[in-house]
């Protein structure tokens, strides 16, 4: 057992009120930059369960609310959504070093592979459906049915999209080791073409995406995870950052490498109940490559700056940066 | 392109010697499989990284040299003949990456400029050279 294993066994036995827990098996799995995450058996009164633990890194890409993520963990899977029973928040760094939670984990599933041309395989259609059709369901909850009214993000539906707009807006002129001419041509025509108000506010997840939810071998979704992200907000973004081509493994007529654009979108309006007006759409998918292109630039730094040498970060860096620029050329360059 | 080549070539090569296996197999596995993958978009940018910011670098000088002439603030208006009449001075990439990074500064302000004062011919050749740019830079993967 590794030093962390030990802590993390003593800090549950003390915490969960269980003298007898035994950890094993704790490995670290691929889980983003963000978070590190791993994975674990915890046994106690003669049952044993699979868990997730996630711990913030030394060097955070995207400073997010650490509470945040757990909170929405809390809220979305009492709903019954497919999401992770969450188990622990712990803000104190003290018992493992740095801030942590721990969630359920769940089995037997598989993730699908961004930049896979066709990640779901024969699951495609089915996994498609429940994608749009659980974005619509996060999308109708309103925030203050699951305790989330007080959160991150702003709730004046008119200056949501300005909020965010801000938000990333920050995060490049901070971060940006070399100039970023479309990106802040991006900015301004964002900031002159402003997005008809909020339909309402919403919880936004902040990275729903292909890569970002577990499915079984019968091609149910069982999870919707890393909402590390998520905050309150115009439930437009998630539905624009679903469709980035990004995630389309080269073709962005099947977002996500899933169903059609068109049938993605309708299942999202018929689940919400809000309606995707194609110019606000458009202006939020704008954004979605917008806040992508501010992740990478943040990577590219983390990464040359020697703070986070993860690969994961020159890889953003070089081909996600890259392939969002050339996205908001081709958008931006038919409509300056 | 940041991080440049060496940069990633040197924080691999720390990554593996540090050892990727302290946290488990699986861990392991993908960390190996993304160094792979950067090594190899290394490999192919160390070919072309001169090619592109070069190329790159011309077209803004002759962007800004057909543009100047529509821009009515005179010291803009210098900067930019100033900018289109400016060479390469070495193949070394910091010496491209710095003209490019100078280059790409102003190529903003004249946006800007043009966007603020609706020179729409101004931002259409604006917006050619920055779809040319931003293809070129683009990244394929596989072999």
């Amino acid at each position: 057992m590794n030093e962390l294993s030990e802590k993390l066994q003593a800090y549950l036995r003390t915490r969960l009120g269980a003298p007898d827990l035994t950890v094993s098996g704790l490995a670290r799995i691929p889980g983003g930059a963000s978070r590190e995450t791993y994975r674990f058996r915890a046994r106690s009164g003669g049952t044993e369960r699979g868990l997730i633990l996630r711990r913030d890194p030394p060097a955070s890409l995207i400073e997010t609310e650490r509470s945040s993520e757990y909170r929405a963990y809390e809220a979305f899977h009492g709903l019954g959504l497919p999401v992770p029973a969450p188990v622990v928040l712990e803000l104190d760094p003290a018992p493992l070093e740095r801030p942590f939670f721990i969630m359920e984990e769940i089995e037997n599933c598989a993730t699908g592979v961004i930049l896979s041309p066709d990640p779901y395989g024969v699951h495609r259609e089915a996994v498609g459906r429940q994608f749009f059709t659980v974005l619509g369901k996060i999308a109708s909850v309103d925030p203050r049915d699951v305790g989330l009214s007080v959160f991150d993000g702003e709730t004046d539906i008119h200056d949501t999209a300005m909020h965010e707009v801000a938000r990333w807006e920050k995060v490049i002129l901070e971060d940006e080791v070399e100039p970023q001419p479309i990106a802040r041509a991006a900015i301004r025509w964002l900031k002159r073409n402003p997005p008809a108000p909020a339909q309402k506010i919403s919880v936004v997840h902040g990275d729903y995406r292909t890569g970002n939810f577990l499915f079984d071998d019968k091609g149910t979704i069982r999870a919707i995870l890393d909402w590390e992200m998520a905050h309150l907000g115009d439930p437009l973004e998630d539905l624009g950052w679903a469709l980035d081509p990004l995630w389309a493994g080269g073709d962005p007529a099947h977002p996500g490498g899933m169903i059609a654009r068109a049938d993605a979108i309708a299942l999202w309006e018929k689940t919400s109940g809000l309606k995707a007006e194609p110019k606000a759409l458009y202006w939020w998918e704008i954004f979605a490559s917008l806040k992508g292109a501010a992740i990478w630039i943040s990577a590219a730094r983390e990464y040359a700056q020697g703070r986070n040498i993860d690969p994961i970060n020159a890889f953003s860096g070089w081909f996600c940066l890259a392939f969002h620029n050339k996205v908001l050329a081709d958008r931006l360059g038919e409509t300056p | 392109m940041n991080p440049e080549v060496g940069t990633i070539i040197d924080l691999s090569v720390m990554k593996i010697a540090g050892g990727v296996n302290e946290h488990g197999a699986a861990f392991a596995q993908g960390t190996i499989g993304l160094i792979a993958s950067v090594l190899s978009m290394a490999a192919k940018e160390y070919d072309r990284g001169a090619d592109i910011r070069f190329a790159e670098n011309a077209d803004l000088r002759a962007l800004f040299g057909a543009i100047a002439g529509t821009v009515s603030d005179a010291g803009l208006k210098a900067k930019l003949e100033a900018a289109a009449a400016s060479k390469d001075e070495s193949l070394r990439i910091s010496v491209l990456n710095a003209n490019n990074y100078d280059l790409r500064r102003l190529l903003t302000e004249a946006m800007v400029f043009a966007e603020d004062h609706d020179l729409h011919d101004a931002q259409s050749r604006i917006w050619t050279v920055l779809k040319a740019a931003a293809a070129r830079r683009l990244v394929q993967l596989g072999p």
